[in-house]
């Protein structure tokens, strides 16, 4: 199968302004084939937006390139971009300007002109749903509005490739529905290639074919989520929330020993939700176990003998997030 | 080229849907323009403080001389060339010499404010109390004589006062020495007495405070409408400020074009780097030119004159422009908020204004002040502005002006440009 995107080797180091540096992006091997859809998962830093900066040629690698459909970013990057379009993380689009007005502007850059350009936009407007708002400024429409206008500003070339990053970030559960089924609405009917960025779960595994997972700015581990999820095994997941106390490592090794067909224990403490909340994280305990329902009540058993508080327990087959925990010994919404 | 120009109208058409942008824009700078231009008018601050007069001696004599240095002090603002030319070429010679006929297409044109041509024999004739003519050149309406004329007829009077004096002494002297038949007189000693009685009689003249005493400053000499000069102060001075203002601007918004990622969705078109710095570099430049024609338009319509080079005008503006637009983007890179933008502006826009003599005429201010003005653009593009509205200059006139804004314009924006923020 031909290869639309193919990064070799990419770095970013960037620096801050008090002199320090920082490696964004640490080395980052990825091949997407034509007309797949391939996420790129992590957590929020993991240099998923770093990535898919350098690989549209918006800021230059320190190391390693990427080519899009056989041509360089960095050594033909006019033919590179040609072959893409672009959603970024952030709403792009002009505040002052109504939705069709930001549209003409995006497509006049590709060069289309006349009737073409109007009919594209008006295609466009058609697509995202909002030809009835088209000559409102971008400042008075809701974030899922935004959302989509910023999308179809990505496909005015109607291009081969699209890249999405984090496309459905900080919008309601509705405006996010109808990203996705656009999402894959575009790859059905028209064939494109898509680059998907999250740090949800469900969203990378509902769209994709194949998922790299993406933390501290390498990709941990690459695959079709069949083969991503065989890389924890057959283990199935037991999550635990406890009570706010003490939880020791000698203890979770005790639990560990006792308990049949239990392989591994992670415990997260408790954290506030940002900084400016006096909300956390409940704690919880993440248990491995071979046979998870089997085990469950020895397990609850032996966590009642030490002492640990059960709020609540679940049990979870092989996902995403169970590969994310196990390659990080952290949770991927931490 | 035609991605850069379709950049540059969406810009200036985000700019002006901006309705706060209106008032630093049109509303502020035509109403400063207005009262500065105004004020200056009554004070008659609005003109030249020198007049350019150039002076051809045909006659080269003491007389002469005399007569040149009466028409020095009668008017300070007066200055001759090419003998009172000064190091900075006030008289724009440019080391050439003043034959009659450059100075007559001089004054024709308006690049000085008179010639005044001492005819050979000047000497000659005042001492035979005979009739003699000065030529004068000049646009000045003649029935309404500019003070230069003015300075003239005062100097001139008190030459053949002086002159009419010995005259009428040299007849009264005949007369008695006949009438007392007295030996008639050697003619060395009667004019070597008539000579000193000459330079006496115009001395006491000048002694005597001259009747009226003449100085540009004085609006009604200075031109028909005093208050009309005013504006050839105060539109190019405002317009320069106001340049300032909203060019200096874009630095804010080239921050806020990354923050809101809309110059990032610009570089994943199929662009290159150099056409997206050249159109946001097209952007500034477009909105200085469109608010120098704003400031420029209320003074055309309140009668600013424009000078007789609307070329060497336009290429002033386009330069003092291209240095602002250069110093933008060579600051832009070390920003770091829109606030600290905003207050960068309004620093360098405030002091580097009244530095350069936006507000008024930097010939008023102290020698040493003048030189430190001239560290300001502003200083550049008003001499330049002078030169053209003033002293009716041409393009050569302003050449040295354009020349150094655009010398600043390359070193700021070889910085700008090897420094701008992409990512
Ligand atoms: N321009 C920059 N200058 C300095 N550091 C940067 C810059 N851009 C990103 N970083 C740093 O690089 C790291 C990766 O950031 P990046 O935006 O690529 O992460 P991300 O995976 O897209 O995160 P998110 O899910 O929050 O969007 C972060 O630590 C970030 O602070
Ligand atoms: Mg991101």
């Amino acid at each position: 199968m031909q290869l639309m995107v193919e990064a070799r080797n990419l770095r970013k180091t960037y620096k801050r302004p008090d002199g320090s540096t920082i490696e964004a992006v640490k080395g980052v091997d990825l091949e997407i084939r034509q007309g797949e859809i391939f996420s790129l998962l992590g957590p929020n830093g993991a240099g998923k937006t770093t990535t898919i900066s350098m690989i549209s040629g918006l800021v230059e690698p320190t190391g390693g390139d990427a080519t899009i459909g056989g041509y360089s970013i960095t050594k033909e990057p006019m033919a590179a971009k040609r072959l893409m379009g672009f959603v970024p993380q952030e709403i792009a689009l002009y505040p002052e300007l109504s939705a069709r007005q930001n549209l003409a502007f995006f497509g006049r850059m590709y060069g289309l002109g006349g009737k073409e350009l109007s009919r594209r936009v008006d295609e466009l407007l058609e697509f995202v749903d909002l030809s009835d708002r088209q000559n409102d400024r971008i400042d008075t429409f809701s974030g899922g509005m935004k959302r989509r206008i910023n999308l179809a500003a990505g496909l005015l070339n109607s291009p081969p490739l699209i890249y999405m990053d984090e496309p459905t970030v900080g919008i309601d559960p509705q405006s996010r529905r109808r990203i996705l089924d656009t999402v894959k609405l575009l790859r059905e009917e028209q064939g494109m290639t898509v680059l998907y960025t999250t740090h949800l779960m469900e969203e990378a595994q509902e769209l994709s074919d194949r998922v790299g997972i993406m933390d501290h700015g390498e990709i941990i581990a690459i695959g079709t989520q069949t083969e991503l999820t065989q890389q924890v095994g057959e283990e199935d997941r037991l999550e635990f929330i406890i009570g706010a106390q003490e939880f020791e490592e000698s203890l979770a090794e005790g639990i560990q020993q006792e308990t049949a067909g239990v392989t591994r224990i992670l415990y997260n403490p408790p954290e506030q939700v940002s900084d400016d909340s006096s909300e956390s994280t409940p704690s919880r305990l993440t248990v491995f176990a071979k046979r998870g329902r089997t085990a469950l009540p020895q397990l609850i058993q032996n966590l009642d003998a030490a002492g640990v508080e059960i709020q609540s327990v679940a049990v979870r087959e092989p996902d995403l997030e169970a590969v994310f925990l196990a390659l990080t010994g952290r949770a991927l919404r931490d | 080229m035609r991605s850069i120009l379709t950049i540059i109208l969406n810009d200036l058409k985000i700019f002006f849907s901006q309705r706060a942008n209106l008032p630093g824009l049109l509303i502020i700078p035509v109403l400063l323009t207005l009262v500065i231009g105004w004020s200056l008018g009554q004070i008659g601050g609005g003109g030249p403080t020198r007049l350019r007069v150039d002076l051809i001696d045909l006659d080269q004599t003491s007389m002469s001389a005399k007569l040149i240095e009466d028409l020095r002090s009668a008017n300070d603002a007066i200055v001759l060339c090419p003998l009172d030319n000064d190091a900075e070429d006030f008289c724009r010679l440019r080391e050439e010499p003043l034959q009659l006929e450059r100075a007559i297409e001089r004054a024709r044109t308006g690049r000085t404010s008179a010639l005044i041509v001492i005819p050979a024999g000047f000497a000659a004739a005042l001492e035979e109390f005979e009739i003699f003519s000065v030529d004068y050149y000049s646009l000045s309406d003649p029935m309404q004589p500019g003070p230069v004329l003015q300075s003239l007829n005062a100097v001139l009077q008190r030459a053949s006062t002086a002159s009419m004096t010995t005259g009428v002494a040299a007849a009264l002297l005949t007369n008695l020495t006949a009438a007392f038949e007295l030996p008639p007189l050697e003619t060395e000693t009667l004019d070597g007495f008539l000579g000193a009685l000459y330079l006496r009689s115009q001395e006491m003249l000048t002694e005597q405070p001259a009747p009226v005493r003449f100085r540009v400053a004085d609006a009604e000499s200075a031109s028909e409408d005093g208050s009309m000069n005013g504006f050839n102060q105060s539109a190019p001075g405002m317009g320069s400020l106001y340049v300032m203002f909203t060019v200096l601007g874009g630095m804010a918004v080239l921050l806020r074009e990354r923050s809101q990622w809309t110059l990032q969705r610009l570089m994943a078109l199929p662009l290159s780097r150099a056409q997206i710095l050249g159109a946001k570099i097209g952007v500034y430049f477009s909105l200085g030119m469109i608010q120098y024609f704003i400031v420029f338009a209320v003074g055309a319509a309140l009668g600013m004159d424009f000078g007789s080079s609307p070329a060497a005008l336009l290429a002033v503006m386009a330069a003092f422009v291209l240095c602002i637009t250069a110093l933008t983007f060579a600051l832009a890179p070390w920003i770091k908020s829109e606030g600290q933008a905003r207050g960068l502006v309004l620093l360098l826009s405030l002091s580097l204004a009244p530095l350069g003599g936006a507000w008024w005429p930097l010939e008023i201010v102290p020698e040493f002040m003048q030189t430190l003005g001239h560290l300001s653009p502003v200083a550049w593009a008003m001499d330049g502005f002078h030169d053209l509205i003033w002293y009716n200059g041409g393009f050569i006139d302003v050449l040295p002006e354009i020349g150094v804004l655009i010398s600043a314009s390359v070193v700021l924006f070889a910085i700008g440009i090897r420094r701008f923020k992409y990512e």
